[in-house]
């Protein structure tokens, strides 16, 4: 399988504090990728590395074999790279369709806006009898489903999901999850951020473990699942051996209240 | 007599005028988050464009319109891409410096090129009036507000159903989730830019047949503008349409109810907004958290 993304030695972080210290990791077409790893650990901040959202200070980011270092992020978008971003930042005042036609805002995916929409729609059945409602005003979950069928109206060839099982009930987390295994079974690859553990590796194909700014293991699923320090971190019922609790670093937040329109 | 009928219509033609005024300054407001302070010298910069079209060449204001919109709005993207650009991330009061000093130097040259003298146009139209019972209704007011209510309505259209519309109102909300659907966030700024200097200019043209025509008519115009953003909250454009007749029906009725109230009526804008800061400051349709 070819490599569609690839981080090489990123090193990231915001203002004088580092968060990606030497992180490498690499997503094959065709591929269900997580990363998985400690609030803090710089999880999202991949994400926003890969994404164009932040400049990383070293490393470099490769998409389709050609680096993408010095493309904007709005224009990574156009390359088939879509993220539905942690905290699913979805347009409040925005209806549920608009939220998704401006998925397909970018030339790559407007000509077959129609075709897409259907297809979000029937993957989503709850978005298309939420048509016309307001975005904010709905649950976390149904939230989190227009989050990333709005990053499927894009039709990357790379998903890339941020935590989409945060906060969101075990029900719905298998809604979800089974919504991102048919993406998968349609050849998108996808690269999600997971606290869930458990969850994500009874999907994933590989996993990565992160932990201070660094890949701390790798390997399938079934690797993950029967490594050590993948057990005593995050599968244990208790945790065994609790360092000090790392530092979460936010990036600055740029939701805004209220907005225009 | 009773002064009802002309209360109201005076107020209702009012506040269309301020409609439309309050929406071109609270769009770039909206989506740079960048208070443009120089609002108020494109709509002096509509009325002297009309002025001069009108008494040098005899052209009307309504017919110039369209090309003093499109004028307005090269200008209002140049100067964004001159200055307002550069300090789109710089601390506010770096910005409010900036915007202000550009209306000031704006301000002055109009002085320097034309003169502090009183200026008004006088289509035909706004000579006229129309007479129902004992109400009087200044065709160029109708003409004003009618042109007004158009642009407004056109301008919500467009944020509704355009593309680029809809990445305004996308871009107002959350610039980074924006940018994740590929949308230029700059690109987009530049645009609501331009779009509010135009409507400036557009407003500037409106009430260049209503009232005097002087190089400092753009600062309480600017200062009625931010009182209708602060009565209304921001990110309503519902709620900007209440404020701006909130305000138009206060001026009005505190000239026409109030002893010698006309000589205060100009100050009703600042009554409205120290009163709304105390009691509501997040104004009557924001949210209480913005």
């Amino acid at each position: 399988m070819t490599e569609l993304l690839s981080l090489s030695n990123i090193r990231a972080g915001y203002g004088e504090s580092v968060v990606l210290q030497d992180l490498s990791l690499v997503v094959r077409e065709g591929e269900m990728v997580c990363l998985i790893g400690a609030n803090g650990s710089g999880k999202t901040t991949t994400t926003r590395v890969l994404t164009g959202l932040l400049k990383p200070w070293g490393g470099q980011v490769a998409f389709a074999g050609t680096p993408i270092d010095n493309i904007a992020a709005n224009h990574r978008v156009e390359l088939g790279v879509s993220l539905a971003p942690e905290g699913r930042q979805v347009f409040p005042n925005l209806t549920v369709n608009e939220n998704l036609l401006l998925g397909s805002y970018s030339r790559r995916a407007r000509p077959q806006r129609k075709r897409t929409l259907a297809e979000v729609y029937e993957l989503f059945p709850i978005l298309a009898s939420r048509r016309t409602q307001k975005a904010g005003l709905m649950s976390g979950g149904e939230q989190q489903m227009l989050a990333i069928g709005r990053a499927l109206m894009a039709r990357p060839k790379l998903l890339v999901l941020d935590e989409p099982s945060l906060g969101l009930a075990p029900k719905i987390v298998l809604d979800v999850y089974r919504a991102i295994v048919r993406t998968a079974e349609q050849g998108v690859s996808i690269l999600f951020v997971e606290q869930n553990v458990r969850a994500a590796l009874s999907i994933a194909h590989r996993g990565y473990v992160l932990a201070n700014g660094r890949i701390a293991f790798a390997g399938s699923a079934a690797e993950l699942r029967n490594s050590k320090l993948v057990q005593e971190a995050f599968l244990a019922p208790r945790r065994t051996n609790q360092g000090p609790a790392p530092v979460k670093v936010s990036p600055i937040s740029t939701q805004r209240e209220g907005g225009f329109g | 007599m009773s002064l009802l009928p002309q209360f109201l219509i005076d107020s209702i033609l009012l506040g269309g005028l301020y409609t439309l005024m309050a929406i071109g300054f609270a769009l770039a407001f909206g989506v740079t988050r960048i208070i443009n302070f120089a609002h108020g010298e494109f709509i002096m910069l509509g009325a002297y464009a009309a002025f001069w079209l009108f008494t040098g060449w005899g052209l009307d204001p309504l017919a110039v319109m369209p090309a003093v919109i499109v004028l307005g709005f090269a200008c209002g993207w140049l100067l964004f891409k001159a200055f307002i650009e550069r300090v789109l991330t710089a601390p506010n009061i770096n910005q409010i410096l900036l915007t202000f000093a550009i209306g000031l130097v704006i301000q002055h040259i109009a002085v320097i090129l034309w003169s502090g003298n009183s200026r008004s146009t006088t289509p035909e139209y706004a000579l006229k009036a129309l007479t129902i019972g004992d109400a009087f209704i200044p065709y160029g007011r109708l003409i004003g507000c009618g042109v007004a209510v158009l642009l407004v309505a056109m301008l919500i259209a467009w944020l509704k159903w355009a593309e680029d519309g809809r990445a305004v109102r996308a871009v107002a909300q959350n610039s980074d989730a924006a940018t994740l659907m590929g949308i230029n966030v700059k690109g987009i700024y530049a645009l609501s830019f331009a779009l509010s200097s135009a409507l400036g200019v557009a407003t500037g043209v409106v009430v260049s047949f209503i009232i005097t025509v002087t190089p400092f008519m753009g600062f309480p115009m600017l200062v009625k503008a931010v009182a209708i953003v602060i009565v209304a909250g921001m990110g309503s454009i519902v709620g900007m349409v209440v404020g701006a007749f909130v305000l138009a029906f206060a001026e009005t009725g505190f000239a026409y109810y109030v002893a010698e109230g006309s000589g205060w009526a100009e100050g009703v804008a600042f009554v409205l907004i120290t009163a709304i800061l105390i009691i509501r400051p997040y104004g009557l349709f924001g949210d209480a958290e913005a």
